[in-house]
């Protein structure tokens, strides 16, 4: 007979055994809330648009459904634009899992409505803030410890994403490689848990149908892998064009005055009806079009047209602030290009090839891999969408080639690229040493500022009071920008002393924040100037501390001489 | 006696939670599946009106916008065979055999016995002219698992391939087939008829005789089964039934009169005939000579003088041993007949034969002509 297990082990194995209960109920509810989801935005697109819209509908219904949007957004969910993903990494990395209770149901109504309005966005992004949503709101309810309920939010989001996209398996690979960022994580057993409940609960009422329906391909010729390279380098260009295009319309967006945010994305609802009077097969999700696309029913020519104007309408649809993911429409495009690919080969390859549909099966998981830069789960989420096997070779060679294209090209990954634009910095794997030494141990916290809108003149009196290489110009709460002493110096005694110092500020290029480990706050501060400021994670321009030459000095004499960090607090930094 | 451990308040509380969770998630997934089901019902009746759409855009001759609508019928209701095989018919009908056949083979993963499926793949089998794939799916149609209403659709497949058999000239299979079908015949003329036509294709007139009887004891007025047993007859060689029934079909349809008028003039002109008396066989021989004579002066003679002056010359020789004692002789008679079957036999290779060349032909065969 077996001694029984101490009282601290007795409840940590009770709570394990609750959490694996919480876990399937998350898992359920998260599996419905994307098939509800789903299938409200099928409704309200047939509520919207009927079953073939006249070219008034196409034209006035996005705009109009978007003027409603854009209240909603800019004024009761403002934390649900865009696809829900960099959020949910965000509130899993940063905010310890909370995600606000709104923020689900804020998602769900904005995104049927932006989604079924025609706007052309996914609805798997969005299912996974839902489902992450409603798992951080069940595990505050259930009033669980911080860490359970951080622990629920890859939980949820695996779920959900199980449930959108019947892929239980790249559901799961998602959270571990996108969600958490690491493909060891602890967590593994409780996404597969959900990802399954999630996928009982979706099969049980929509039935074991795949997402697209797709004749059995495989490898005609060895040849036809050189067409597949040619695919994936395809596919890293156009994951690129997608990515930078975003980005870069996103940020125009952006610098917009704050009082156009309501109606941003109504502009992007203008935009999206006048094509849709020309290209209405870009409305919405469109898997009706991949599906034809997939199993050859599209002509060269159609594809290639769709193609352009479907990445043109989602990076339209998600710069402007709309609700809605760019899953759908990276496996949208991905088929068209791959269709495209593959019809050209079939008529001029010299060698046997296979059906077009093939490479438009390849191109999905080829813009998939190059946009969301999720390569394990591209290959995975293919292969069960289509539950082919056959196609698996080719499919991994197009996607590495892909992603190395993407990644060479655009080094941050667009959800976090995203982030950054909302000022939200994400650590990465490497980047978090949680049981060594980080920049919140050598870092000054009492900063002094030079404020932005005195002098070069002013600035040079503070610079002269204060010795130090480099200052940082503007408030604890806004950071403007670094000068050199020796810039300043140059300004105020052979420029013009009155001009303001804003003039001479340099961008804030190499930064770093509090959770960084020593070895890459000293790489970064080589590259700083003397001064590198050290900023919040989840707003980029607010200002923790700032690490000096002198800082840096005083936390090796303190290590050497045994005390401790905060005996040194409170000094002035620069 | 087990003394639990101390369990923080928040445990017990969760239980009722997550009971109150439970609660919640079984009322979500019958509200869920409720609204599935009315959208399921939604995409199916967006289907059927692009389905029926794409009937009119076919029957106004819009193929491609058919072809379309079809699409968006079998992307909205998936695996629903009256959709993918109407996409497989507009695409055959627009020449795109491919595409057709991958919509139909996408079907047939589903269902491998579908009979119109496989009957839809072993005709574009058949536009390919890929034999081996064309009996393949006639014959997994044809075995395929039928309602009892639908034995008529089956037996079209059956005639389907054996006028696809015929066309291949594999007649012994095609009369396979066809023996096959005649025991399943329903009580109709005209299923008689066809499958006696079919029959005499595959050069097969005694069975072909037999479906011509059934149904001409179904209906013994009925033309085309009068026509069938007149030729089959013919075939057998039974003239005289032959011209029976030849007789009764309303003239007018050359190839019957033809027919007719040659099996006629075998049973009055042939010299050999039965109770047929001594100098009738005489008088019967010397006017098929003639004939004979004047076909090789004005076929023969043109295009092959030295081979006509030398069956002149014969026939002269023998149109004189006629005249002698000897002309009544049974192998006179029979010597007749074989020369006149060499006369027909060299005009038939140069000109087409008259019913009366034909009728002469027949004769000699009649009575062993290639034997002597």
């Amino acid at each position: 007979m077996s001694a029984p297990l101490p009282p601290a082990q007795q409840i940590r194995l009770r709570e394990n055994q609750l959490f694996l209960v919480v876990t399937i109920v998350v898992g359920v509810l998260a599996g419905l809330s994307a098939v509800l989801f789903s299938v409200a935005i099928e409704q309200t697109s047939h509520r919207f648009f009927g079953i073939a819209p006249s070219p008034a509908r196409l034209l006035l219904v996005p705009p109009l459904v978007s003027i409603a949007t854009g209240i909603l957004l800019a004024t009761v969910f403002p934390d649900v634009r865009g696809s829900g993903v960099p959020q949910t990494e965000a509130a899993y990395h940063l905010a310890g899992g909370v995600i606000p209770s709104r923020v689900p149901f804020g998602k769900f109504v904005t995104g049927v409505l932006c989604i079924g309005s025609g706007h052309s966005m996914g609805r798997e992004g969005p299912s996974v803030q839902i489902g992450a949503g409603l798992a951080s709101t069940i595990g505050r309810w259930l009033r669980l410890p911080p860490r359970r309920v951080r622990d629920l939010v890859p939980v949820g989001a695996a779920g959900a994403l199980a449930a959108a996209f019947n892929t239980p398996v790249a559901a799961v690979l998602f959270a571990l490689e996108e969600i958490i960022g690491d493909m060891n994580a602890s967590l593994i057993g409780s996404t597969v848990v959900a990802s399954v409940a999630a996928v009982i609960v979706e099969r049980s009422i929509l039935g074991n149908e795949p997402l697209f329906h797709v004749p059995t391909y495989h490898l005609v010729h060895p040849a036809e892998l050189l067409a597949y390279a040619v695919l994936g380098v395809l596919g890293g260009v156009v994951s690129l064009i997608f990515c930078k295009g975003l980005l870069a319309l996103r940020a125009a967006f952006q610098k917009l005055p704050k009082r156009t945010k309501v109606f941003q994305p109504a502009f992007g609802g203008v935009i999206i009806g006048l094509t849709l009077v020309y290209v209405p097969a870009v409305m919405g999700v469109g898997y009706e079009y991949v599906d034809q696309a997939l199993n050859g029913g599209l002509v060269l020519q159609t594809m290639a047209l769709l193609a352009v104007v479907k990445l043109g309408a989602t990076i339209v649809s998600y710069s402007s602030g709309n609700a809605g993911g760019i899953f759908a429409p990276s496996l949208y495009i991905g088929a068209m290009a791959g269709g495209v690919v593959g019809t050209v080969v079939h008529r001029v390859a010299p060698f046997p090839t296979g059906d077009p549909g093939a490479y438009a099966l390849v191109g999905m998981g080829t813009l998939f891999a190059g946009i969301i830069r999720a390569p394990m789960t591209s290959v995975f989420m293919i292969f069960e969408i289509t539950q082919d096997y056959q196609i698996l070779v080719p499919l991994m060679v197009a996607n590495l080639l892909s992603f190395v294209i993407s990644k060479r090209f655009q080094p941050t990954p667009v959800y976090h690229a995203l982030l950054h634009q909302d000022h939200i910095h994400l650590p990465s794997p490497g980047a978090q040493a949680p049981a060594g030494k980080t920049a919140r141990h050598v870092m000054h916290a009492d900063v002094r500022f030079i404020p932005p809108e005195i002098s070069v003149g002013a600035a040079w009196e503070i610079a002269r009071a204060h010795d130090a290489p480099a200052y940082l110009v503007g408030t604890q709460a806004r950071l403007a920008g670094t000068i050199t002493r020796n810039r300043l110096a140059e300004a105020a005694e052979h420029g013009d002393p009155a001009a303001p110092v804003t003039s001479l500020l340099e961008r804030v290029a190499a930064h770093a924040h509090p959770d960084h480990p020593l070895d890459v706050v000293f790489e970064r501060f080589a590259e700083s100037g003397g001064v590198l400021p050290i900023v919040s994670r989840t707003e980029a321009t607010r200002v923790e501390g700032v690490v000096t030459l002198d800082a840096i000095m005083r936390f090796v004499d303190r290590r050497a001489t045994g005390t401790t960090a905060g005996s040194v607090a409170g000094r002035p930094a620069s | 006696m087990v003394s639990w451990p101390t369990v923080p308040r928040f445990l017990h509380r969760e239980l009722i939670q997550i009971a109150v969770l439970a609660l919640v998630a079984v009322a979500a997934f019958f509200v869920t599946r409720a609204v599935a089901a009315n959208n399921r019902g939604m995409t199916l009746r967006d289907a059927a009106e692009w389905y029926r759409r794409g009937q009119q855009q076919l029957a106004q001759g819009r193929v491609d916008e058919a072809i379309a609508s079809f699409r968006r019928a079998t992307v909205k209701n998936r695996g629903y065979r009256v959709y993918t095989l109407a996409l497989a018919r507009a695409l055959m009908r627009k020449g795109d055999a491919a595409a057709a056949t991958a919509a139909l083979l996408a079907l047939r993963e589903t269902d491998p016995e579908d009979a119109e499926v496989n009957l839809e793949l072993a005709r574009l089998a058949v536009a390919r002219h890929d034999r081996a794939d064309a009996l393949r799916y006639y014959h997994n149609a044809l075995y395929a698992p039928w309602a009892p209403e639908a034995a008529e659709a089956r037996r079209r497949v059956r005639v389907e391939l054996v006028k696809f058999l015929l066309a291949q000239n594999e007649t012994s299979r095609a009369v396979s087939e066809l023996i096959a079908l005649s025991s399943d015949l329903p009580d109709e003329t005209a299923a008689h008829v066809e499958v006696g036509r079919l029959l005499l294709q595959a050069s097969d007139a005694r069975h072909a005789a037999d479906q011509f009887a059934r149904a001409l004891r179904i209906d013994p007025h009925d033309a085309d089964a009068l026509a069938g047993a007149g030729e089959a007859a013919f075939r057998l060689g039974d003239y005289q039934a032959a011209r029976s029934f030849l007789r009764t079909v309303p003239a007018g349809r050359a190839e019957i009169d033809e027919l007719r008028e040659i099996a006629s003039l075998v049973l009055s002109r042939d010299p050999l005939g039965n109770r047929v008396a001594g100098g009738e066989r005489r008088r019967r021989l010397e006017a098929d000579l003639a004939h004979a004579r004047e076909r090789l002066r004005d076929c023969l003679a043109p295009s092959a003088p030295q081979e006509a002056a030398a069956l002149q010359q014969e026939s002269e020789d023998f149109a004189a041993q006629l005249e002698t004692p000897a002309g009544r002789d049974a192998e006179t008679i029979d010597a007749g007949v074989d020369l006149i079957d060499r006369i027909e036999r060299a005009v038939a290779i140069r000109c087409s034969p008259a019913p009366m060349d034909r009728a002469l032909l027949i004769i000699a065969r009649r009575h062993g002509s290639d034997e002597r």
